[in-house]
Parts: structure tokens; sequence; C-alpha cells
């Protein structure tokens, strides 16, 4: 049997090994990335937008492989601007999200690229969907995606609630995001976000050094009150050695 | 997918080894001998630093130039230096140079399995007077030559040494023969341009430039005062003498 | 007999494919491609963009070419830096200069750096890296000034100041230090110039000569071998030969001009000659 090792015909291809996520609340729904993009070690870009725009209220987030995924945007976009003139009125999010998911199952074998794709319109209000890795297509009510998901999703059972407002939606995704983001060393920058809703898409900004802190650690040599002198000469021989 | 295909056995290997680049070279004359080396060391597209020896001396009349693996060479030098003292604790003089080169043989072959990767040339004044150049392989052949160039650029400089030193593919001048050894002014001013033509090609091969001149006991060092920044090294006062000479190199 | 077809098809040719295969099964690996290990960077500042470029070219560990152009030409407002193997960047950026210019013929405008941004992406996309051109892509269009690189498997990203080749990280540790909005020309052209520089000295793969071209709205600076902080130094001897240093073994003289004799059979040839002239 002839397998072909993807990991080898992908080397040295930028990764957006990435966190990303998309809920719905009433109104519409809030997206939101890191900002890292990698080659290996490096990072070629530390204040990427992983938030890509396909219509005027449907957004998609962007993981796995840069160039895949731009390049099945951008695909996506022209079919839904093509759509629009057709048919003469805004696609369903539930039509772009088909498109993405047709383009990355029938591409399985030459792709590298999970997206949710999420927005607002006319039929459902929000809506948010997950296409991973295979190409498969799930209506949820918030989605994770990325690398830096799999340290996130245990929060997120237990943090999401239904029925949230705009600001208490927009805050579970910059704190889910923040905690990704710490923990997962392919994930960091900055956060960026969109709330998408009926009227608007308002796009919202989180510097580097104003993400939101949680457990840090806490210092255990040096600042710290020794318990006993004693104690604090042992700790400090044993680090000399 | 993109943590690849495991359905075929992968084999992972750690490599104790690697090249650091940079070139040596050294020339015999009748009655000296010069060994050249450049002072980059370098790993993959990066400069570790614009100067590390790969020249050293080892007694009054013996210097080696060591190239390939730094790390192997440094110590290869340093466990070479150490029998060298041990000789002189129990002879009360220092070890010739051909006794140096056999030693050095047996030391390579002595980690035939696991070797040092390092090319070594030495070179030095025999006990009877005349230049001499060893040149060995990574486990421990070797033969006695006139010039000798190894490392990275060795393609590059052996075919101009062999040109210009051996006088290969030139014919000599009607009733005129070609000269077996070269005066050291002239020798010198090939390792020079042997190195600045080796950094305008050679990646790895720049920065500075290390020259050791052992000159016979008793011989004058015709032609080396003209070279600027010849320090001498002699510990003798009329024993063999030994000069240094340090030019810089392109640092691109 | 059938005449041989003079008709080639566009796009490459894949005739050597089966046999090159075979070859390379059987370990006779493909011949190694000229290789830009190269520093190039673009930076914008507040009249336009700066794009710069290193001159030195690879073949593995040897300098195949000490002062190449690494700066290419797409349109009069927009400009290339190519790193990665030297033949698909000359190719590619060749190729779609030559599109930008049949695109602003056709639409009558005068072309953006996005269009040819686009194509650059869609190209390399569809040769799934197997065109070996990362590129920095800078210029000033009708939206202002844009600044992009593209990876080889056909990424771009958009960004105030970026680095590619071997040498970025040099390039780009100069960058984050010294990078500031609304530089002027000359503080700019400077930065350029040390970004360049870093790589020069401090990546083997690149080194040579710094290249840099300014865009503005109004003018294109094509500014060819701006510094050149490694000249050639004076060597020691002179290596000119003595004539007869290279021996023979036989000598044979011939003319090379060829005399040919024409004798008029009849004796009207002179008269009814053809005017050939």
């Amino acid at each position: 049997m002839e397998t072909i090792d993807i990991a080898h015909l992908k080397s040295g291809e930028v990764n957006l090994g990435t966190s990303i996520m998309a809920v719905q609340f009433k109104d519409g729904v809030v997206v939101g990335a890191d900002s890292r993009t990698t080659t290996g070690s490096y990072i070629a870009n530390r204040v990427t937008d992983k938030l890509t725009h396909v219509h005027d209220r449907i957004y998609c987030c962007r993981s796995g492989s840069a160039a895949d995924t731009q390049a099945i945007a951008d695909i996506v976009h022209y079919y839904l601007q093509l759509h629009t003139q057709m048919s003469g009125s805004p696609p369903p999010v539930h039509t772009a999200a088909t498109m993405f998911q047709k383009l990355c199952y029938d591409n399985k074998d030459a792709l590298s690229a999970g997206i949710i794709v999420a927005g607002w319109d006319k039929e459902l209000g929000p809506s948010v969907y997950n296409i991973p890795l295979g190409g498969g297509l799930f209506k949820q009510p918030w989605a994770i995606g990325g690398s830096g998901s799999t340290y996130v999703y245990g929060y997120c059972d237990a943090t999401y609630q239904e029925g949230w407002d705009r600001d208490q939606t927009v805050e579970f995704v910059k704190n889910t995001l923040s905690l990704a983001m710490s923990r997962d060393g392919s994930s960091g920058g900055v956060i960026r976000m969109c709330v998408i809703t009926e009227d608007k898409v308002e796009r919202l900004f989180v510097p580097g050094d104003q993400l939101p802190k949680f457990w840090q650690g806490k210092e255990v040599l040096g600042t710290g009150v020794p318990r006993s002198a004693e104690l604090a000469g042992a700790v400090a021989m044993a680090v000399d050695a | 997918m993109p943590d690849g295909s495991f359905a075929h056995p992968q084999q992972r290997q750690f490599n104790p080894y690697s090249d650091n680049g940079g070139t040596i070279l050294a020339i015999a004359g009748a009655d000296f001998t010069v060994i050249a080396g450049d002072t980059r060391q370098s790993e993959g597209y990066s400069i570790q630093t614009r100067y590390a020896p790969k020249v050293f001396r080892l007694t009054d009349r013996a210097v080696l130039a060591v190239n390939g693996f730094a790390a192997d060479g440094n110590m290869f030098v340093k466990k070479v230096k150490q029998r060298l003292e041990w000789y002189r604790h129990a002879h009360a003089k220092d070890m010739p140079l051909r006794a140096i080169a056999r030693l050095i043989q047996t030391m390579l072959y002595a980690q035939r399995f696991f070797p040092y990767y390092v090319y070594n040339i030495l070179g030095g004044i025999e006990e009877d007077g005349t230049g001499a150049v060893y040149s060995f392989d990574p486990v421990g052949s070797y033969e006695r030559e006139a010039c000798r160039a190894a490392g990275a650029a060795q393609s590059l400089v052996q075919p101009f040494l062999d040109n210009q030193i051996y006088f290969k593919n030139q014919k000599a001048a009607p009733g005129t023969t070609h000269p077996a050894h070269l005066p050291l002014s002239d020798v010198l001013s090939i390792v020079i341009d042997s190195f600045t033509s080796a950094t305008e090609r050679h990646i790895e091969v720049g920065d500075g430039l290390e020259i050791y001149v052992v000159v016979a006991q008793g011989r004058s060092p015709q032609g080396l005062d003209a070279f600027r920044g010849a320090q001498e090294l002699s510990t003798q006062p009329n024993g063999d003498r030994m000069f240094i000479i340090r030019r810089e190199l392109k640092k691109d | 007999m059938a005449t041989a077809s003079v008709y080639s098809g566009p796009g490459f040719d894949f005739t050597n494919e089966v046999r090159n295969n075979f070859l390379t099964d059987r370990g006779i690996p493909l011949p190694k491609a000229t290789s830009t290990g190269t520093t190039i960077v673009g930076c914008l500042f507040k009249d336009g963009i700066i794009l710069g470029a290193d001159t030195r070219a690879t073949e593995g560990p040897i300098v195949a070419d000490k002062n190449c152009e690494k700066i290419h030409y797409i349109t009069d407002n927009i400009r290339c830096c190519g790193a990665g193997t030297a033949a698909d960047t000359e190719f590619t950026t060749a190729l779609i200069s030559s599109n930008m210019e049949l695109h602003a013929l056709s639409t009558g405008r005068k072309p953006r750096v996005v269009t040819a941004m686009t194509m650059l992406k869609q190209m390399l996309f569809r040769y799934q890296g197997h065109i070996g051109a990362a590129l920095v892509l800078g210029g000033v269009d009708v939206t202002g000034p844009q600044l992009f690189t593209i990876h080889p498997h056909g990424s771009t990203d958009k960004l105030p100041y970026v680095t590619m080749g071997s040498g970025s990280l040099a390039a780009m540790a100069v960058f984050e230090a010294q990078w500031k909005p609304n530089m002027e020309r000359a503080e700019a052209l400077d930065l350029v110039c040390a970004a360049i520089s870093a790589g020069i000295f401090n990546d083997l793969g690149s080194g040579s000569n710094v290249d840099a071209c300014v865009i503005t709205a109004s003018h294109t600076e094509m500014l060819r071998n701006f510094v050149k902080p490694n000249e050639r130094v004076q060597k020691e001897r002179s290596y000119t030969f003595r004539r007869g240093t290279t021996e023979w073994k036989k000598e044979e003289i011939r003319a090379l001009v060829v005399e040919e004799d024409i004798t008029h059979i009849t004796g009207r040839g002179t008269e009814e000659a053809m005017d050939t002239s």
C-alpha cells in the first residue's frame, strides 16, 4: 500500500498553529482569533488577521495551512459574490458553510484546513458552523478550533451558557482565547474579534499586553517570603548546584 | 493530517557530528614551512564565531592545523598536546616532527569506529632541517607532502596549489626548469591569495586568517619582514624560529 | 513524411518526468538549482515603500554570482524581491510582469499591487510549493503604498515591514528594534540598508552588496549597488602566464578564408545576371 506522507510534502509550509473560536448570541455572533503565524519555530507574522471576510455578514476563522485556507476563502468569497448577483439577495450563512465544506471534503487529500464559518442571515439570524480537518460540517452554538483549542474545551464546556448578551459573549471569547494562547506555543500575539449583527460588523482588538490574566503561577524563588531562613538557604543552594 | 502518516516505520537517530566549515592549508619550503587557516567557525548558514583558531603550535618546530567538526578538533589537539607533554617529561626533549605524525596516526586510528571528524595537517621542521607537511584523513591514513589544502574550500584551493607550487599544467620556459622549492615571500603571497580567493567564492570561508611560519635553525627568515605584523613566537634564542601573521578576510 | 510540430503548448513541459523519476529511483538525484540564499526586505515609510536585497547567489556552499539582481520589475510602480530558487523567482516575476502589462492595457487603469499579489499567490498555490519562490512585493498604487510577502505555497501577508530568505531573521531583528511609523525617506533607506547588512554579515547565504528600490506615488528609483561594503581586495601576486605555458602535441594552421573561383559557362552570364541588390 502506498501512503503519501503529507507532513513531508508540506515541509516548510506556513502554518496557522492557531486558537480560533466563534460563539453565537441572541443578536449575532462573535468570532475571535489569535494573531500568530509560524514557519517551524519562527513567527512569520505576529499580527495576522485570521478573521476573513467572505461576505458582508459572513466571516470565517482559518486554522491549518495559511496557503490552503487563504485559497479556499478566496474561492468562497468569489462564489458568494456570484451568488449574490444571481439571486439578488445576501447568501445565508449555511450556503457559505456548505461551499467551504464541499471544497474541504472533495480535496481532503490535498488540504490541511480547519475552518469555522459564522455570520448572520435573514433566515436563521446568527449561526456558527464548524468544518474540521476531514471536511465535515457541524452546526454548533459555539465552536473552537486550531492547536490551541485542545487546551480550552474544558473551560468552554464549564463556562458557556445560553442566553448571553453581546458583552458577555465578547468576554467569553476574549477569556477563552487568552487561556488558549497562554498554554499553546503556536498561538499568541494579540486577540482579534468581530461582532457580526444584522446592522453591522464591529471589529475589536486586544493588544498583547492587555490580555485578560488568570492564574499565572507564583514566584517560588527569590521574591517570596521564606517560611524560615534555613529553608531559603537550602533552596538557594539547590539552585546553585 | 498535518501530524503525518504513521503507516511506515520511522527511524530516528542522534547525529553527534556537525560540519563547522573553514579551510586550512600548509606548504613546505626547503628550510621552512607555512601552515595557515581561516578563523571563521560556522554551522549551516550561521556564524558561530568570527575568531576560532584552527592552527595550533605543538612544539618549537611543529604546528597542527585541524578542520572539520570543531568540538572533535579542539579535543584532538588537547590530547595531542597532552601526549607531547608526557613525552617531554619522559625524554627531556620535544618529540620530533615525524614522530608526532606517527603519534597522530595511532591516535586517529584508535577511534576507527567512532572517528574524530577532523582533517589534520601537520607542518614543521624535520630533524634534518627540511620543511615538512604531513596530511591525514580522519582515521589516520597519512603521507608527507610539499603542500596540502583541506576543509570546505579544498576543492577550490588544492588545484590552485597544484598549479602554483607543483607547476602542474605549466611548461617551463625553454632552457629552464621549475624550482623544487619556492622562496618564503612567494609562498606567503600564494597562501594569502588562496584564502582571499576562497573567501570570494566559498560562503564558509572568511573573517580572519592566521598564518604560522616555522623557519629552520640558522636560516634567515628572508622576505618575512616584508609582511607587516609578523609576530615572533620563538622560545629558544638560536633554535628554530616561529612566526605568526594575522590578516583580515572579508566578513560577508 | 510528417512534419515535426514546432508548436509547444503553454505552461511547463513534463516530457522528461517519467525518465527523471526513473533516474531518481536509481539513485541519480536531480541537478541542484541555483538558490538565492538571500536577504530581502520591504519597508513602509511616509511617502511609499522601500525594497532591499543583497546580491549573492549560491549553489550549495559555493557563491555562483557575487552581484546578481534580486529586485525584479513588475510594473513602473510595482517591484518584487525574490528569494528561493533563482530560476523560479525570475520566471514567476517575469510572467506576472507580462500579465500585469496586458491587464493594464485591457483595463486602461494603472495596475494595483493587490492584482500582482493575487496573480502570484494563485499561481504559486496551483503549483503546491513546487515553484520555490518566496517573494516580497511592494509598490504604490491608487489605494496608497502596499507591501506583501508571498510564500512558496501561496500564502500572503500584509505588513508594514517584512523580510524573507535565509537572512530574514537577521534582517527582521533590525526592523523589530528600529522600525517606526511615518519615517522620512533617508531614515527608512538607512534602516533598509541596516537590515540587509545584518543579513549580508550574519547569514552565510547572503553577501556582497545592498540593492534598494524606493517607490513613491510619483516616482520609482532603483538604487543598484547602493552600498558596496564587500569590495574585492587586491591580490598579493599577479597570475599572468608566460606565452607558451600550455603544452601542445601538434600544431596545424588552417586558412579560414574560403576562396571560390567562378567560371561563367555561357558568354551572356554577365548581362543576364539577376539583380540581387
